[in-house]
């Protein structure tokens, strides 16, 4: 018990709260990610997907918690920790120089705020639609397998991307998020103590790739809509404009 | 050579530092960086100046005295290499440097360069040791030890506490000063006995004593004259949670 509670007072501890959330949030991208692909399967395929994780209920209000929580307690652990950093040197050099840092682990803070900003407006736009009603109220989509009419997420977002200022802070927000990742994956193996040589051997090369994969995925939306890959879906009879 | 200095001068523990500018010329390629300290010290002497003071003791890399941030890098431009085994060669005639201590909370500065690295010799004391009997020692072939283990131990007792590794680290933690102590008993049979208390109470002193947490940047592998891995702090942190979990 003793031992229980000096791992819940410690640095260490905080540390391994950061890296669960961190990693649990990594998943969350992974999903929504392959999700958001479905932009360029059509309206009828991506806001299918969009009713059937409505659909999901009670289990979708479990995911959300989730990851509500998890953020929660990264964005704690981030604050606690940083201000022990920073009173732990109250006296800055005159000359200091980086030695194998990269650049993006020596600004996760900076990332993780900008990624904090992003992600209140993300939600204040797409989900809570404030930020543009007039592209999140544009009118619903009748489902040609059901007949149903649902939320049109395909026009919606390609009206928002058509917002060059929009697509913009979408791309700004990305390079965050993949500058973040890129040093995330390997400082969470090493703060959970993962030493088996098979794995560490690749966790080095596993933040970089994954966040390469998150930029250009992610990106390929916003892109797609630029370049119009990606056109609004022609208006459908039954459905009042 | 000649070299324009630019050093950290600080009374006490409770005066206000500054820098202040020193000329020096005459300086052999062949001197070590805290024999060209030494000159700048005698002529401060012969002008009734106060010499800097800085700390060294071996002057051959292994008591860890001889800790000192010059042109931003703990230690000096060399890697693996102590303040009193870098040479002056490693700079260029006319060079500006800059020489400051450690900065840390926990690591006061006493005057100078000269810090106070007690903060470390309390992580020690909370459990950097293994208690035995006294008695006569056993023979050594009874404890058989596997090679990489032994070799593994050996690096990580390297450490010679010179707190390069905080000084590097952007945020002042001791995470691979810890890590090695913790490493260099735990990888030996000996160190079982003690291994989870150990890492519990070591862990809990570095955390009192003020240092920063690691955001595993690696700066201070990079930083060690003995090149200590990081690998030490995952080890130190999945010892930390199985003493948790099983402790
Ligand atoms: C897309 C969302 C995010 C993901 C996927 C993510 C992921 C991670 C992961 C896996 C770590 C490594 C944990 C470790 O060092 O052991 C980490 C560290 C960190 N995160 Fe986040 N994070 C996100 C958002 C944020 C936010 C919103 C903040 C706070 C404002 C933040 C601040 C930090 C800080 C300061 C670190 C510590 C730096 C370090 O340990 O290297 N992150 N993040
Ligand atoms: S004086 Fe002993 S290590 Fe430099």
């Amino acid at each position: 018990m003793s031992s229980l509670l000096h791992f819940l007072r410690s640095t260490v501890f905080t540390k391994i709260v950061m890296a669960t959330s961190g990693l649990l949030i990594i998943g969350f991208l992974v999903g929504h990610l392959l999700g958001n692909l479905l932009m360029f399967a059509g309206p009828e395929k991506i806001n299918g997907y969009a009713l059937g994780l409505k659909n999901l209920g009670p289990l979708l209000w479990v995911v959300r918690i989730a990851m509500i929580t998890a953020f929660g307690l990264h964005v704690w652990s981030s604050i606690e920790l940083a201000l022990r950093n920073r009173a732990a040197r109250p006296i800055a050099y005159d000359t200091k120089k980086s030695l194998k840092s990269t650049l993006a682990s020596r600004t996760m803070l900076v990332s993780g705020m900008a990624i904090l900003f992003f992600v209140i407006y993300h939600l204040l736009h797409y989900t809570f639609g404030i930020i543009q009603p007039n592209t999140y109220y544009a009118g619903g989509y009748r489902m040609e397998s059901t007949g149903e009419i649902v939320h049109h997420v395909y026009n919606m977002v390609v009206a928002g991307f058509q917002n060059p200022f929009i697509a913009l802070s979408y791309m700004i927000a990305l390079a965050f998020m993949s500058s973040h990742v890129s040093h995330a994956m390997s400082s969470a193996f090493q703060t959970l103590g993962i030493t088996n040589p098979n794995i560490s051997k690749f966790t080095s090369k596993l933040g970089p790739a994954l966040a390469a994969i998150f930029l250009i995925g992610y990106l390929s939306i916003p892109i797609g809509v630029m370049i119009g890959v990606i056109k609004k879906a022609p208006p459908q009879e039954h459905v009042l404009e | 050579m000649k070299l324009s200095l630019k050093v950290w001068r600080q009374k006490n523990k409770e005066a206000e530092g500054q820098f202040k500018d020193y000329a020096l010329s005459d300086i052999s390629p062949d001197m070590s960086f805290l024999e060209m300290l030494d000159v700048l010290n005698e002529q401060l002497l012969a002008k009734g100046e106060d010499p800097v003071a800085f700390d060294h003791d071996c002057r051959e890399g292994i008591c860890g005295s001889c800790s000192m941030m010059i042109n931003g890098k703990p230690h000096g431009p060399e890697s693996m290499t102590t303040t009193c085994q870098l040479h002056m060669r490693k700079f260029k005639d006319g060079d500006n440097v800059v020489i400051e201590p450690w900065r840390a909370s926990p690591f006061p500065v006493i005057r100078d360069l000269v810090v106070d690295r007690s903060a470390f010799d309390r992580i020690i004391q909370a459990g950097g040791f293994i208690s035995v009997n006294t008695g006569n020692a056993q023979d050594g072939n009874t404890l058989p030890i596997p090679k990489p283990d032994a070799d593994s131990a050996m690096d990580a007792a390297a450490c010679i506490g010179c707190g390069a590794c905080v000084a590097a680290c952007k945020n002042a933690s001791a995470m691979l000063f810890t890590a090695a102590k913790v490493s260099h008993l735990g990888y030996l049979p000996q160190g079982q006995p003690e291994r989870q208390r150990r890492v519990l109470k070591m862990v809990e002193q570095m955390d009192g004593e003020g240092f920063g947490n690691c955001t595993n940047t690696n700066d201070c592998e990079a930083a060690c004259p003995k090149g200590i891995s990081v690998k030490n702090i995952t080890r130190l942190n999945k010892d930390f949670l199985k003493a948790t979990i099983f402790g």
